[in-house]
């Protein structure tokens, strides 16, 4: 028997299996995918961003998506038919490979939205249960273990931290963040240098990042983005078995006996531990507990409550962006722009917080960065012509040409908080199975139009941004919805067993022997890219779970 | 030990000759003439984007590749394929003959009428879709012969390439 069975090698479960194996325990970790090293990476564009080849076919896994309207109605969506996708990364370290690694932490107040900030009709907002004093030593950890690079500078929603700055200088940048920083100076915004999960020198055992110009998306070829496959996994003794899709877990009243998995060849095995601890990413979490319901759990594994799958959340805003065009540069600046694989890594939190017609909002990050360098998308997009109609011939060719050779975009991505509603969450559908025979997970999506008024607060101080800097073609788009990198919620922590799935250090009140330590336990996500959340809560329930297994 | 509820099926793979398979290009009720896809999208591909064939880029044999890709749905190679039926059939109905058979001229004056229909525009898209995966995706698939695609517009590949297709 092993002492720990982790389903789910990401973010959420690799904190846990590196802490545990490390301090001697028996760990298993059970992937749904398989296994890549570095130097099984590569930049195909094709297969990576075209063929999705780290993701599940849609004709063999899918989910059903409700999509609601603020009336109440919804438009069911199969994932298959609409090819919409919720899937992120099934390899061993999980999406965490494919990540930008853009690295920001909580702040204080992210922990008491509902006390700060108050209520807000129609969200089901509520305080943390724990602070950010708890967790702060945690961030200080993944900063160490995982890596973080960047440059700490004093701003006025600079969090708190332990120690003075990150382990690890800033990544080299392109020579276009001077003009950032200077549009900044005149704008009297703060900018920030974005702290990335990227090692910027040969550290921890793994090399530095070489610059090769395909970092989100793509795997990393060198081992300096801190993937939990390159950052934990590759540094512990935890017993990998990939290719196991686990769609049952088997309980009494009180624990967790076995967790039932399939091979990719579809048969069926089990694995007994004394912990078990679930982090497959949000929604697929809560569609295991609400799977795996039976005589004791008639609602679903560690639902009592009723509350699994409930208050499922993103990250809201949207993203936006202008473009740079050699008619109006030098040419110093020309070559400047041009210049590639160097990082922009400029973020600004000005209005993290902020006032409008007398009122305290909570606000959120804006992250500036260069459009992806894949190509095809950026050629595809020159198609139109200005009035909308399909181009091609000469004239295409000539447009191409120009556009790609003689500019550049630079894009900002907003992030806000998602509200937390009752219409938005997981459930599991009654007829619809995968490939495996397991019936599907359930999306139900609704944004609240508050998420939208903050977006659109942020979005227009990004393009003030771009207006000074002298960007053309500025654009931006803040909508309800959900990019599906960034998923939280379904299985809120809480000290209230009648409102919540987990009690504080994220063991499901239901059970004695069950964790949840993936993004489910989040109430709320913050106004950040979460992944850095993730992992430090993570390494917080290790302490936890060696000091049970201890005792 | 249980083997799972649904039995794993193999992907089925489209063996072969989708590429070549009848084409039946109907005017009115009676059927005009039979072609195949690979003639048809060889001749629009030309049409759509000359520059390719300047660089020295074949991006119609690319589209054996997309035919028989795992990850390319069955559903997609279907559409590809009944789109080459209702270009021939504009081209029967504007000009009398097959799109392949017409003058450049004339194949210009079918591509401007079928682009009207917003399935036309639709489908054409897609083809170019295709052909600039063909000209701008890793050298490793055949297209992006000698990196001429990368090369015309200043683009360097990441590093590192891939050592085999993905299939």
């Amino acid at each position: 028997m092993y002492d720990v069975c982790i389903i789910g090698s990401g973010a959420g479960g690799s904190p846990i299996a590196y802490e545990l194996a490390n301090a001697g325990f028996k760990v298993v970790v059970l992937e749904k995918g398989a296994n890549y090293t570095e130097k099984d990476f590569n930049k195909d564009e094709l297969a990576v961003s075209r063929r999705d080849m780290f993701t599940p076919p849609l004709s063999e896994q899918k989910h059903i998506i409700n999509e609601y309207a603020p009336d109440g109605t919804f438009t069911r969506y199969d994932g298959e038919k609409s090819g919409w996708n919720f899937w992120n990364g099934s390899l061993v370290g999980g999406s965490s490979n494919l990540m930008s690694g853009y690295f920001h932490r909580l702040k204080p107040n992210d922990f008491k939205l509902k006390s700060v900030y108050g209520e807000i009709e129609g969200a089901n907002v509520v305080d943390w249960a724990i602070s950010y004093e708890e967790l702060e030593p945690f961030y200080d950890k993944v900063e160490k273990i995982v890596g973080v690079s960047g440059k700490i500078v004093n701003h006025k929603h600079q969090e708190p931290r332990s120690s003075l700055s990150f382990p690890y200088p800033e990544l080299q940048t392109n020579g276009v963040t001077k003009w950032f920083d200077k549009a900044c100076e005149v704008l009297g915004y703060e900018s920030i240098p974005t702290p990335r999960a990227v090692l910027s020198q040969d550290a921890l055992k793994r090399r530095g990042c070489y610059y090769s110009n395909f970092c989100g998306s793509y795997g990393c070829a060198s081992g300096a983005k801190g993937s939990a496959r390159a950052a934990l996994l590759q540094k512990c003794e935890a017993k990998i078995i990939t290719d196991a899709f686990v769609y049952k877990l088997e309980s009494d009243a009180k624990q967790i006996k076995k967790a039932y998995y399939y091979t990719k060849l579809g048969f069926a095995h089990a694995i007994k531990a004394k912990i078990f601890v679930v982090a497959a990413q949000a929604i697929e979490t809560s569609r295991l507990l609400l799977n795996s319901k039976n005589k004791f759990f008639p609602q679903g594994l560690a639902n009592s409550s009723g509350e699994v799958g409930k208050n499922l959340i993103f990250s809201a805003g949207g993203s936006g962006q202008g473009r740079f065009v050699f008619e109006k540069l030098t040419q110093k600046q020309q070559e400047e722009l041009m210049t590639t694989g160097l990082f922009f890594n400029r973020s600004l939190q000005d209005w993290y917080e902020y006032e409008a017609e007398g009122k305290k909002y909570k606000g959120g990050t804006i992250d500036f960065l260069f459009e992806h360098q894949n190509i095809i998308p950026r050629v595809k997009r020159e198609m139109y012509d200005a009035e909308g109609k399909l181009l091609w011939g000469e004239a295409l060719a000539q447009k191409i040409h120009k556009t790609l050779t003689t500019s550049r975009v630079l894009t900002f991505e907003v992030f806000n908080d998602w509200l937390p509603t009752d219409n938005c969450s997981v459930s599991v559908d009654d007829t619809t199975e995968d490939k495996y025979g397991v019936l599907v997970g359930v999306i139900n999506l609704n944004g609240h139009p508050h998420d939208l008024q903050v977006g659109e607060h942020l979005a227009k101080k990004a393009v003030k941004v771009l207006e000074m800097m002298g960007a053309v073609e500025i654009s931006y788009n803040i909508s309800s919805a959900p990019p599906p990198n960034l998923v939280a919620g379904g299985c809120r922590f809480g000290e209230d067993v009648k409102t919540s799935v987990l009690d504080k250090n994220c063991k499901a009140h239901d059970l004695e022997n069950l964790y949840v330590t993936d993004a489910s336990f989040m109430p709320t996500g913050g106004s950040v890219p979460y992944t850095w959340t993730i992992y430090a809560n993570s390494f917080r329930v290790a302490e936890v779970i060696k000091k049970e297994l201890s005792s | 030990m249980q083997t799972m509820k649904n039995k794993l099926s193999r992907r089925n793979f489209l063996k072969a000759g989708f590429l070549s398979s009848s084409v039946m290009v109907m005017s009115g009720c009676s059927l005009f003439s039979i072609t195949t896809p690979q003639e048809t999208l060889r001749v629009l591909q030309d049409d759509l984007f000359p520059k390719a064939e300047a660089l020295g880029i074949n991006t119609s044999s690319y589209l054996h590749i997309v035919f028989h890709h795992s990850r390319i749905s069955k559903a997609e190679k279907e559409y590809l394929k009944n789109g080459v039926k209702w270009l021939n059939e504009e081209a029967v109905k504007l000009h009398k003959t097959s799109y392949v058979k017409l003058l450049s001229t004339q194949r210009e004056n079918v591509l401007q009428n079928f682009v009207k229909t917003d399935w036309g525009e639709v489908y054409l898209a897609d083809v170019m879709n295709y052909l600039f995966e063909a000209m701008l995706g890793d050298p490793i698939y055949g297209g992006n012969t000698k990196e001429a695609g990368w090369k015309w517009l200043q683009f360097e590949g990441g590093q590192p390439r891939p050592k085999e297709r993905y299939l």
